[in-house]
């Protein structure tokens, strides 16, 4: 693919981003009306004029990006994206890509979503890193899909079965994420005969969330999520009961 | 003389005070090493090393060895990018991508050793440049500063959001400026400074004290980098060092007016608002091909070439300070990082800042220059192995750090929900080639603009003369409006036509 070629994919993406822009900026202009431009009471303030509006900078703001939005769109229609856009060869659409970008942004979103709130931080930081190295060392596709089931089916497990946060701090989902850790760590463990990198992958699975969630929460003393999971409220509890008070007394 | 005498006597308290107490090395040889670490693996960049840190160590610990760990970070992980630049021909961050140009070729012709003493005692001297000149600038800076008023404020804001949309673009620079308006967008949510109005809050309570600066850092700047990194790349062949490291006082006396030069160069560039290391690093190799003897010669294994990129990434970290502790703006992107964490530690840089502080980030700068030298020179072995390991193994820890450091911010699991979804938006803007760093600056400045562009109308009741007025708000006003009809197809046709009549 040659530097045209490039340009030319740019636009068509370009196409459909002014697009999405001009959306965003027209419903945020829209939703600007919500706050007072003339002559409300504003917090206790009586203002009649326009340049006591909150909503005076947001209105410059969506106003500039409607307005860029539009040259944005008429350069990408110039320059023959609007041609281009409805096909996948034309945005340069890349199955592989979008595969690898998807597989991860999933395992992401049930980290983050389904995951950290609920699970023990160790358990599911310990198969998230499981997971990406073993997903996507090698660049196999299928070892991605294997990755992102379990992480996904975990994160699923943990939002479907406790979404409500007086439930967060409950065992079970801790359970099956270790569960699943396990086997992965085996499916891992399998191929490392192999590939001498996957031989590190359990043991910087379990030492860097150990040891960061350690530092977070007794050097530096800051809230860590999850503190009632399973391993870290063992390791909290014999911090303070078992090994504090040899330096403390 | 008295003024720089007693400012050097000032850098001298602030720097005996922080040598004699042993945390500080504590904190300086971890930093250091992780930043050049950082620095050293393709995929990691220095934005994200300060960043990363600014939600680890941000507010957990006194202010003084927050700013050890952060600043020692970012010298070492500009520095720790020409590594693969001249190792694996692959630039480590984006700041050592002219690095490679001259230091691969060096390299396979066996003369690593060299190209990496001579390229560690020019960061040193780089950041050391930058450093004094950030001492004897910012305090003239100062005095300037404390005459501007909020109109002036608002336009300088502006400015830099745009100059930062301007230089970072790849594809079109009107990318760059969106992505600087989204920021500012970004930074309207929440309840107004002036009136306490509630904006796009859209009834979430979490959404009333607006979006939080770290979440939005380590969204905008570590979630891509780990989608992007995430892919089997064949870890390249590191050619084997050949020669010693320890560069010798002749070459160092040799090199030393192209030292000089781009450091300066670096500094400069730094100096302005928004714009980063690569850009120094670029320009800098740009004026070094023309000026010098032996310009012919760059790319082809020039140590002159190297020098000059090298010198001026690690100058422009001294430059970028100056705009973030004079005005509150941000010099570059691992500088937007740190602002959050002078933010986060309710320290607001800018002319009303502790001059204290500033001496104290002068000496820690010093000591982390110190440390990147010895580091550099006596165990650069140790990081030309680090150059092995693979992106995969390292970037799902660093995803973990950035979750555990946006939490405990402060804000807990609705920080992490806000960190993926920026996150995912700046993947988005990256694959379309919209820079992130307009968009950081953006969400940084937001609400400075945002109040004292209303404070200036507040003030004048609406008078819209007081944006130029004023003679340095007119000046500024002149800047904004240059800046954005220069990119106009218009005037960028008669600029070459210019150009073709000069020559």
């Amino acid at each position: 693919m040659d530097e045209s070629d490039d340009t030319l994919i740019m636009r068509a993406r370009d196409f459909w981003a002014s697009i999405g822009l001009i959306a965003i900026s027209t419903f945020f202009l829209w939703k600007t009306s919500d706050i007072p431009l003339w002559g409300e009471n504003r917090a206790g303030v009586s203002g009649s004029d326009w340049y006591n509006s909150a909503a005076i900078v947001p209105l410059s703001i969506f106003g500039g990006l409607l307005g860029l939005s539009f040259v944005l769109l008429a350069i990408s229609i110039r320059s023959g994206g609007a041609q281009n856009a409805l096909s996948a060869l034309g945005i340069g659409w890349d199955k592989s890509e979008a595969y690898r970008a998807s597989t991860i942004g999933l395992m992401l979103l049930a980290y983050v979503v389904g995951l950290v709130p609920r699970v023990d931080f160790i358990l599911c930081s310990g198969l998230l890193i499981t997971a990406l190295t073993y997903g996507y060392y090698g660049g196999h596709a299928r070892r991605a899909l294997v990755a992102c089931v379990a992480v996904v089916v975990a994160g699923l497990f943990a939002f479907a079965a406790f979404p409500a946060q007086a439930d967060w701090n409950a065992r079970g989902d801790d359970w099956f994420t270790l569960a699943l850790w396990v086997a992965l760590t085996l499916v891992v463990l399998t191929k490392a005969a192999s590939e001498r990198v996957l031989r590190f992958v359990p043991l910087v699975a379990i030492l860097a969330p150990l040891i960061l969630v350690c530092a977070m929460a007794f050097v530096f003393r800051q809230n860590v999520p999850a503190r009632g999971g399973l391993i870290f409220k063992q390791i909290e509890y014999h911090y303070y009961v078992t090994l504090r008070p040899l330096w403390k007394d | 003389m008295d003024f720089i005498l007693s400012q050097l006597a000032g850098f001298g308290t602030a720097f005996v005070g922080l040598a004699v107490d042993p945390l500080t090395y504590l904190y300086l040889i971890a930093s250091v090493f992780l930043g050049i670490t950082f620095g050293a693996l393709p995929g990691l960049t220095a934005t994200l090393a300060v960043t990363i840190l600014t939600g680890f160590f941000g507010n957990k610990i006194p202010l003084d060895y927050s700013l050890i760990a952060l600043l020692g970070a970012y010298v070492g992980a500009i520095y720790g990018g020409s590594y693969p630049s001249i190792l694996l021909n692959i630039p480590g961050t984006a700041a050592s991508a002219a690095t490679a140009m001259d230091g691969y070729p060096l390299a396979k012709a066996g003369r690593g050793g060299e190209a990496l003493g001579l390229t560690t005692t020019a960061s040193f001297i780089g950041t050391v440049i930058g450093t004094i000149t950030l001492l004897i600038f910012v305090w003239a800076l100062l005095l300037v500063s404390k005459n501007i008023a909020s109109p002036e404020k608002a336009l300088l804001a502006l400015f830099g959001i745009l100059l930062s949309g301007t230089l970072m673009s790849e594809d079109l620079v009107i990318k760059g400026w969106i992505a600087g308006l989204i920021g500012l967008a970004m930074s309207m949510v929440g309840l107004d400074p002036l009136l306490s109005e509630p904006r796009y809050t859209f009834g979430w309570s979490y959404l009333m004290s607006g979006f939080q600066v770290v979440p939005v850092l380590m969204g905008a700047f570590a979630i891509p980098q780990i989608i992007d990194g995430l892919r089997h790349v064949e870890a390249g062949k590191v050619l084997a060092l050949k020669g010693r490291i320890l560069p010798n006082l002749r070459s160092i006396r040799r090199y030393l007016p192209t030292i000089g030069r781009s450091g300066v160069i670096g500094t400069g560039v730094g100096a302005l608002p928004g714009v980063g290391e690569d850009v120094a690093g670029w320009v800098s190799y740009g004026v070094g091909k023309t000026v010098s003897a032996e310009g012919n010669k760059f790319g082809k294994g020039s140590l002159e070439g190297l020098l000059c990129s090298e010198t001026a990434n690690n100058a422009c970290i001294g430059g970028a300070l100056i705009p973030l502790l004079v005005l509150g703006i941000p010099g570059s992107p691992p500088a937007a990082a740190l602002m959050g964490a002078f933010k986060i530690n309710n320290v607001i840089p800018g002319p009303t800042i502790d001059p204290e502080i500033i001496l104290r980030v002068v000496a820690i700068l010093v000591l982390a220059s110190l440390t990147m030298f010895l580091m550099g020179l006596f165990t650069a072995r140790v990081f030309i192995k680090i150059l092995a390991i693979p992106q995969t193994i390292f970037l799902p820890v660093v995803m973990v750090l950035t979750t555990i450091g946006s939490f405990s911010v402060g804000g807990g699991i609705n920080d992490l929900y806000l960190m993926l979804g920026v996150g995912a938006v700046a993947y988005f803007m990256n694959l379309m080639k919209y820079p992130i760093a307009p968009l950081v600056i953006g969400v940084i400045l937001g609400s400075l603009f945002d109040e004292t562009f209303r404070r200036s109308l507040f003030l004048s009741d609406g008078d819209l003369s007081v944006f130029f007025s004023r003679p340095g708000a007119a000046i500024l006003l002149v800047l904004n409006i240059g800046l954005i009809l220069s990119q106009l197809p218009v005037a960028k046709r008669a600029f070459s036509r210019l150009k073709g009549l000069s020559v």
